[in-house]
């Protein structure tokens, strides 16, 4: 796969802001989408002949993500715009993933059918809750029926790839309104889930609600159990895990009696550009805020949406830092990233990349998370038990080498 | 200078009450720094007296004034420790002057530090020049404050100065007030040399300099002297006087303050409250009062980092050659490794020997619990003193177990009479009297182990009182107390570092109070892990931390991996800092949750 990379957009509007969340997004900038989706373009051009190889054959990307924000909220002109700039500075292979994360609320079967065609094939919709109250809540700006109706809409216009977004772990959420919005999802069959569990992040809005005494703290304990729960529910439900995240539609490429089932790449509905993420491969994001890995490096662009419009539009870089990867990093984010996967990390292929043995080089982490009953390994490989899923921090701080701890403190 | 000008003096006042700034005004008013000079309150130089606002170190300094009188006076201030911990230091500072100024703020009133500092000064028979601080500030009540000092002290009412040391109102009143008030040092030029010493610290040049004054006889440079309690032989290498700066001259006459430069190396070998003499024509009675330093609260120091051991010990020695009442010596715990047990003057005084070695010396360390000396009779007739709970004898082996006892004074409004008698009993303490000052203040007196004394006493004290009670103490004596050891196991282990010494009938309540207290401090582990007290081999208090069970970051993508690799580390780094217990990680406080176990 050299000289393949995912490709990554991210779009920081948003109609409202929700109260969870600490991203780089933001409500009221509307009238800048515009100029940004132009300063996009730019910046993949810049970069698409940066990166080109050799014989200024264009880079070959296999994926594209349209994340955000709200990348929805994008006209239907300026995505085409941005695709287009991204097709033309990349080779994108044939069966290259498209994905368009996109929030409930647009039922228009036509506009959905625009982006089908357009070559947008799988999208992520951040449906979050089954539940009214939940919703309102987290000032999700959408309500069941929205969520229904987009999801009806899309089917309809043609998407057979289709992510939920569900989130748990709520303030005052029980087990039993986790249960039915996991049943209510499943109802709907989608392709795809990701659950995430609620991180309360400094300086959000629920974080003042929460230290204002309005919503208590979500108990971890309960959070851990509504993680069982959704594990064995989409289990039943046909669904595999394969992130600690993330679950898919338990079809499979090929059935040989050879192919394990649940290896990850035969999972015909597993994300193609989320994998890139995890085996530590080459990427590269555009917009405000986005971050790239390539060429052994890591860098991320200014965050700010404006400044990275008025810098993009003076021709100047809209690179705000970066940071070189040690080999020693590399190889212990290589471990962390991986285990974040069912199938965990495969001593051969790490060998191959590394000219170093997993098992030697951490040998006292993985015997310690071992004995802790977090990690469990055969021959080939090392993986997550479920126990270790739900306590996998404390499995990857080990892995980390003791010089950066240094520099963290 | 004669004698009969000399006036040797120090201030009394409780912290805050205006002690520092006073000084200041007093040495800019004499001309002893330059106002340009003045770095504001120059008499606590060390960072952490700054911060803390107390003084830990006395010190000196000479100020010439000339009085309303036209003649010209020497005026040697020697200022006092400003805390309980180092009463002694007091006393010895105290029996330098003839006299001392009170300092009183005009909105707080007399506090129980002053109190007891005041009578302190009293039994030297030091005359009193009361001084009503801050009557610049709008809620000051000089003339109640000064109602107070009259029945107090017994002295007439205008003989009680107004003052703002803030201002500069009332200082030249101060002034004309050490000349006229204060008598003149009776002191004999004639007579063998007989020098105090009421302090000294470690020069890097110098070493050991030793702060004196002369009581009779003149000290001259090259003298060769001697230290009458210890018989050690010392040269006068430098003689000198503070201004405030260290000068050198040539000689220390009757009656003066200055210094005197041994040449030595740790300040253990001249002890404040010592005598120095003339080696070949001595006096024959040392000024009384002497008493070695003598440690009272001892305490287990661990580097975190058991490879940070030889740098701990180095720490101490340094310290130490400034600190004659730490005391150190290596000590082993299964728990936490090889450490040093260290005794204190007081709890304070443990305070900033941790703070500075944690700050001036880079360690990460951990304090164990502090205990006091106790004196065990065993059945087979030998005493044994134990300042170290884990190394306390079996039951069976002991006859009668004895324990320190302090002498305690509480400074309090009356109606808080109520909520600091429940206080003392529940701390086993014993009533000793009640005297009202006016018909709002009452002197508490009370008998009190220390080892109930050093358990969160003072800061009880402070909230049950709302901050208005003030403590003094002083020890008492030992008496036998019905004391058992509570040893504290962590996930089945016992762990040495935690144990403790209680009285048998409050084990069942302090037990439980431990495990729940080290419950809270001790974060969850990947295990359940059980904490109990024990005593003997009976478990009388049982908690469960239950085992963690979620600890993961649900999102992880291209966008934030450096983001999460930071939070990672910050975790590891986390980790590197707590004390492994077999398998579990102990965070450094928890060792002091003894000390926070709450009413």
């Amino acid at each position: 796969m050299l000289g393949s990379v995912a490709l990554f957009v991210f779009v920081p509007f948003c109609k409202i802001k929700c109260t969870y969340c600490d991203f780089n997004t933001y409500a009221h900038l509307s009238r800048w989408i515009e100029p940004y989706a132009d300063a996009l373009a730019r910046e993949i051009s810049w970069r698409g002949e940066r990166v080109a190889q050799g014989d200024a054959a264009p880079l070959r990307a296999k994926t594209i993500y349209f994340g955000g924000g709200t990348p929805s909220l994008l006209p239907f002109p300026l995505i085409e715009k941005i695709l287009h700039a991204l097709q033309n500075s990349f080779a994108l292979v044939a069966d290259a993933e498209i994905t368009l994360e996109a929030n409930p609320g647009s039922a228009d079967v036509s506009r959905w059918r625009d982006l089908r065609a357009l070559g947008v094939n799988r999208l992520s919709l951040g449906a979050q809750s089954f539940d009214e109250a939940v919703l309102r809540r987290l000032n999700r700006g959408h309500t069941v029926a929205d969520t229904l109706e987009t999801f009806d809409a899309a089917r309809r216009a043609g998407f057979d790839n289709i992510n939920l977004d569900l989130i748990y772990g709520l303030p005052l959420q029980t087990l039993a309104d986790w249960r039915a919005t996991l049943e209510r999802a499943v109802a709907l069959a989608p392709e795809h889930l990701s659950l995430y569990a609620l991180q309360v992040e400094e300086g959000t809005g629920l974080a003042h609600q929460i230290a204002r005494g309005k919503y208590p703290m979500p108990d971890d304990d309960l959070a851990a159990e509504m993680y069982e729960l959704a594990e064995e529910t989409l289990d039943a439900a046909g669904y595999a895990q394969y992130e600690i995240s993330n679950w898919a539609r338990r079809d499979v490429f090929r059935i040989s009696k050879f192919e394990v089932v649940d290896r990850t790449e035969n999972l015909k509905f597993a994300s193609r550009h989320n994998l890139t993420y995890w085996r530590n491969e080459p990427y590269l994001g555009f917009g405000a805020g986005a971050h790239s890995c390539f060429g052994g490096a890591r860098y991320w662009n200014i965050s700010s949406p404006v400044e990275y419009i008025e810098r993009s539009g003076r021709g100047e870089s809209v690179v705000a830092g970066g940071e070189g990867i040690p080999r020693e990093v590399e190889m212990a984010e290589t471990m962390i990233l991986g285990l974040r996967l069912n199938e965990g990390i495969a001593f051969e292929a790490f060998a191959a990349r590394y000219g170093e043995d997993a098992r030697l080089r951490y040998a006292r982490p993985l015997r310690e998370a071992r004995e802790f009953g977090l990690v469990e390994m055969s021959e080939w490989r090392v993986w997550l038990t479920p126990r270790g899923r739900l306590l996998s921090n404390e499995v990857f701080w080990r892995l980390l080498p003791d010089a950066t701890v240094q520099n963290a403190a | 200078m004669e004698s009969t000008r000399i006036r040797n003096f120090c201030i009394i006042a409780h912290i805050d009450h205006g002690k520092s700034t006073l000084t200041d005004r007093l040495l800019e008013a004499t001309g002893t720094i330059d106002k340009r000079e003045m770095v504001e309150q120059v008499m606590d130089q060390m960072d952490l007296e700054r911060e803390k606002g107390i003084t830990i170190k006395a010190k000196a300094v000479r100020m010439f004034y000339r009085a309303r009188d036209e003649n010209e006076y020497e005026l040697n201030l020697i200022d006092t420790p400003g805390h309980v911990d180092f009463t002694y230091e007091v006393s010895r500072a105290l029996a330098a002057c003839e006299g001392a100024v009170l300092v009183v703020d005009a909105t707080q009133g007399i506090e129980a530090q002053t109190l007891a500092n005041l009578y302190l000064a009293l039994d030297h028979n030091l005359a009193i020049v009361p001084v009503v601080n801050k009557i610049d500030l709008p809620s000051a009540r000089p003339d109640d404050i000064a109602h107070d000092i009259e029945r107090l002290l017994n002295v007439p009412n205008d003989q009680i100065i107004r003052a703002s040391a803030k201002t500069g109102a009332g200082v030249d009143r101060v002034l004309e007030a050490i000349v006229a008030r204060i008598p003149a040092p009776v002191a004999d030029a004639t007579l063998p040399l007989r020098a105090l010493i009421f302090d000294s610290k470690y020069d890097a040049y110098k070493g050991v300099v030793a702060y004196v004054r002369v009581v009779d006889g003149e000290l001259h440079k090259n003298n060769k002297l001697r230290l009458m309690s210890s018989g050690l032989e010392v040269d006068a290498l430098e003689v000198g006087l503070f201004r405030p700066k260290m000068v050198a001259g040539d000689s220390l006459g009757a009656g003066e303050v200055g210094y005197v430069a041994t040449g030595l190396k740790s300040v253990r070998e001249i002890q404040v409250g010592d005598t120095l003499t003339h080696a070949d024509h001595p006096a024959h009675v040392p000024v009384p009062g002497f008493r070695p330093a003598k440690p009272m609260v001892f305490a287990g120091f661990y580097p975190v980092e058991t490879n940070d051991y030889p740098l701990l010990r180095d720490a101490l020695d340094k310290l130490k050659l400034n600190d004659a009442s730490l005391t150190y010596e290596p000590e082993t715990s299964a728990a936490l490794g090889f450490g040093f047990r260290c005794g204190f003057l007081g709890l304070l005084h443990m305070d900033i020997v941790q703070e500075r070695l944690e700050r001036e010396y880079d360690l990460n360390l951990i304090a164990t619990a502090p205990s006091v000396e106790y004196h065990v009779l065993k059945h087979d007739g030998s005493i044994v003193t134990v300042d170290n709970p884990a190394e306390m004898p079996g039951g069976e082996e002991i006859a009668k177990i004895e324990e320190p006892w302090m002498h305690i004074q509480v400074f309090t409004p009356q109606e808080y009479i109520g909520p600091i008698m429940d206080l003392v009993v529940q701390r086993r303490g014993a009533f000793d009297k009640m005297e009202y000052l006016d018909a709002q203040r009452v002197l508490l007196t009370y008998f009190i182990p220390l080892s109930e004394l050093i358990i969160d006493f003072y800061d009880q004290l402070k909230s049950r009182t709302r901050g208005y009670a003030s403590l003094d103490y002083t020890f008492a004596d030992y008496r036998a107390s019905d004391l058992v050891k509570m040893t504290i196991l962590v996930n089945d282990e016992p762990v040495d570092a935690l144990s403790m010494i209680v009285h048998k009938d409050y084990a069942y309540a302090r037990g439980a109070a431990l495990c729940k207290r080290l419950k809270e401090v001790i974060p969850q582990q990947l295990f359940p892990v059980p904490i109990q007290a024990a005593l003997g081999g009976r478990i009388i208090a049982r908690e469960t931390i239950r085992a963690l069970r979620k600890d993961v970051l649900a999102k992880c993508y291209g966008g934030d991996v450096t983001r999460k690799r930071k939070l990672l580390e910050k975790q590891k780094a986390g980790k590197k800092r707590m004390k492994r217990l077999g398998t579990v990680e102990i965070p450094q406080d928890a060792f002091m949750a003894v000390l926070k176990l709450g009413d």
